[in-house]
């Protein structure tokens, strides 16, 4: 082939502006980390690194959700054990002051403990997580119970969503669990009405509660055992949320982001071919009849 | 019998041959860097002997018989396609590279807005009531109207960078194919002296090469020499010593970006050009400006139309914390043309968070979250096109890298085919100073040989005129 002096020059630009893309493409992988900048590079990964952002950032939100949500069932929790012993303490009151050995002072000062106990009730069932009055229903803005144990909220059911599509129940009704709706037995009624019975001395009236008390209780229980199983949805939605958007994350990176020393290597490599190139070019250049003559 | 002026006479006309070789040599090593130029030579031959003395003829000496280029016309025909195929997709990559809008891991990009809104919704399902927990998500979609806008203008730059360089290069277009008609023109004159103009060949090889490389007008021969140019699809530019001019016109059927017309040879017109017509570097800002990025642009326009009427029939139904219904989340056109640019929040939705439809019903205020879950499962279900919205920005930012990816390829494709034809053809028709040395040198000595001869003749007639 014959070789122009044009051609020398021509290739030395040529290759080296080869070289230096190549050097550059190695460099901007090695400094940024990552193998994909632009969808040009590589679509379907370009694709699966947006799709893996959204993904990302969903189970970011449910994790978060779920959290508050497990923070408000807690807190439901609490309030609920803590009614459970009210009701054992109520039932202690009634089983011990039921016994016509107890004077009528001595029951009057049993109503004036369960009075106490009614409105440290009504303060449980009043229980509110940032904001949220979270036995109210949807009326979450003020508080369910008024100091008379009359409910003021409604029969809704929070739900949360804790993985895409499934939702959660987040809160109980109280007016089920609380106040009988539907067959059961009004909690508070039964408080008073045991109140009622110490003060005014009635025997009878003491130990009837009894049975009240025991299915206030039962209902207090089969709540409890509801929210526990919530608190356990919600445990494990985190979870799931938390293990998902790892694995999305770590499939992400591994197609995406750069392997740092083959990314080093090709850099050194692309340099090593630049510098070759620029000798070479500068050698060819060396050599001209020109000189000679 | 051959006298002695006779000697110098011809010795005379071998010196102005070899000064002339040495002339060829001098313009090939001048224009050994000069694009596009074919280099020269000088091809001597013995004049035809025109004496008998004696038992022979006599030669009357050297002449320069022609100056001819190098060429070798089986590259040549190739040059074309290759230059038209690079100057198209090297552009068309060009162009699409530059678009960051829909990069992955773009700064504030659509799909982090959609994730966003999506997230901020999420969180108020937890707690309707909460201001701050609205304000934060009025604020979110304010974020995605935005992005929608910011991503839509990005991808309108763009394609409006594409319309100015369409303007400079139909500009370049107009001015080369005039210049070529009047080199045709020219070239024929000159030939009709006998001579190839070489210079003017070469002249109009270079713009016909700019032609190609700009528009992919093919040349065409004919039998006097002329070359004209024909665009794809056959419509002249240039013809014979004529050439068409380009214009450029808004298209208000493609958001105001620039149409082509042409303003025949012949004077006819103007009339529109289709973009089949174009190839080269117009071809390929119009591929990239109407094909990957038109429809990455429209496809965003449905993505935008298509999520905001979804959310707007959800929010619609829903009951805001004042009791009211009826509320627009988004504002967006009637129709999807430029609704990724015309997105926006409601302005009484922005003005009052309050105005944010969780509720599925009044009497559920102000705790109800359904409608806000069903707010959020418009994130998985299908709008118009066919899918959700996050897969639909993803199919886009697919389907632009796919395009993209194509072009690049083609780039480096067409680039390496043009690199090597341009290498053969230079190393057919390129100047080699150690060849122009030589052939300096061979004419140096043949100049200083025949200066010999004037001497040794004028020495030998001084001799003759000294006899007595």
């Amino acid at each position: 082939m014959r070789v122009t002096d044009r051609m020398m020059f021509d290739t030395a630009t040529l290759n080296a502006a080869k070289s230096r893309d190549r050097a550059q493409a190695a460099m901007e992988e090695v400094t940024t980390g990552m193998r994909v900048q632009h969808p040009g590079d590589d679509p379907a990964v370009a694709a699966a690194m947006v799709r893996g952002r959204q993904v990302v950032d969903r189970m970011d939100a449910i994790n978060q959700n779920a959290g508050r949500a497990g923070d408000e069932v807690d807190a439901a929790d609490q309030a609920l054990q803590s009614l459970a012993t009210v009701l054992s303490r109520a039932r202690e009151l009634a089983v011990q002051l039921g016994n016509d050995t107890y004077s009528a002072s001595d029951r009057a000062g049993g109503a004036a403990e369960i009075d106490a106990l009614v409105r440290q009730s009504v303060t449980l069932m009043n229980r509110e997580v940032n904001g949220r009055f979270i036995f109210g229903g949807d009326q979450d803005r003020t508080p369910p119970f008024d100091i008379a144990g009359n409910y003021t909220g409604d029969t809704a059911v929070r739900q949360v969503e804790v993985a895409p599509g499934v939702l959660e129940d987040a809160s109980v009704r109280a007016d089920i669990a609380i106040k009988g709706v539907g067959g059961g037995v009004d909690l508070f009624a039964t408080l008073q009405a045991l109140s009622t019975a110490l003060t005014t001395n009635n025997g009878n009236g003491i130990r009837g509660a009894l049975t009240d008390i025991d299915s206030a209780t039962t209902q207090v229980t089969s709540t409890l055992a509801k929210v526990g199983s919530m608190g356990d949805a919600f445990a494990t939605a985190q979870t799931l949320a938390t293990t998902t958007r790892d694995a999305t994350v770590k499939t992400v990176a591994t197609q995406a982001e750069a392997d740092i020393f083959a990314a080093s290597s090709k850099l050194a490599l692309a340099n090593h071919a630049l510098d070759a190139t620029l000798t070479a070019a500068a050698q060819s250049f060396r050599f001209s009849l020109m000189d000679k003559l | 019998m051959p006298d002695l002026i006779s000697i110098l006479s011809q010795a005379s006309g071998s010196l102005a041959a070899h000064r002339e070789s040495a002339a060829v040599a001098s313009q090939n090593i001048a224009n050994v860097n000069t694009p596009g130029y074919s280099r020269q030579t000088a091809n001597l031959e013995a004049l035809t002997p025109a004496e008998l003395v004696a038992n022979g003829f006599l030669g009357r000496g050297v002449g320069v018989q022609s100056i001819t280029q190098a060429r070798d016309s089986f590259l040549e025909r190739q040059v074309p396609h290759a230059l038209s195929s690079k100057g198209w997709s090297s552009t068309e990559s060009d162009a699409l590279s530059a678009v960051s809008a829909l990069d992955p891991e773009a700064a504030g990009g659509l799909g982090s807005a959609l994730s966003a809104f999506y997230s901020s919704l999420r969180a108020v399902s937890q707690n309707p009531a909460d201001p701050a927990l609205r304000r934060a998500a009025v604020s979110a979609t304010q974020t995605l109207t935005r992005s929608f806008n910011r991503t839509s203008m990005a991808i309108e730059d763009a394609r409006s960078g594409l319309d100015d360089k369409i303007n400079g290069v139909v500009d370049e277009v107009n001015t080369a194919a005039t210049n070529m008609a009047s080199l045709n023109a020219q070239i024929r004159t000159a030939r009709a002296g006998g001579a190839e103009p070489n210079d003017l060949l070469d002249a109009r090889r270079r713009l016909q090469d700019k032609l190609t490389e700009l528009t992919g007008a093919v040349p065409v021969s004919n039998k006097q020499g002329d070359v004209s140019m024909a665009l794809p699809g056959g419509t002249a530019l240039v013809s014979d010593d004529r050439a068409a001019q380009l214009q450029t016109i808004p298209d208000s059927s493609n958001r105001g970006h620039l149409t082509l017309r042409m303003t025949r040879a012949d004077g006819s017109g103007p009339v529109s050009l289709p973009t089949s017509a174009a190839g080269g570097v117009l071809g390929g800002s119009l591929s990239a400006r109407d094909g990957t990025m038109g429809a990455a642009s429209a496809a965003l326009d449905t993505l935008a139309f298509d999520l905001a009427t979804s959310a707007n029939a959800v929010h619609g139904a829903g009951f805001a914390q004042d009791g009211t219904t009826g509320h627009a989340m988004f504002s967006v056109g009637a129709t999807s043309a430029s609704a990724a640019s015309l997105i926006d929040i409601d302005p009484a939705l922005l003005a009052n968070p309050a105005l944010l439809a969780a509720a599925s019903s009044a009497a559920g205020l102000p705790g109800n979250n359904q409608n806000i879950l069903a707010l959020i499962a418009t994130e998985r279900t299908a709008l118009a096109g066919g899918f959700d919205p996050a897969t639909s920005f993803t199919n886009i930012v697919s389907s632009f890298g796919a395009s993209s990816q194509r072009a690049r390829a083609m780039a480096d494709q067409d680039g390496a085919m043009m690199d090597h034809l341009t290498q053969l053809r230079e190393s057919v028709s390129g100047v080699s100073l150690d060849e122009e040395m030589v052939k300096l040198t061979a004419a140096q000595r043949a100049f200083e040989a025949m200066s010999k001869v004037i001497t040794t003749a004028d020495s030998m007639l001084d001799t003759l005129m000294s006899l007595k």
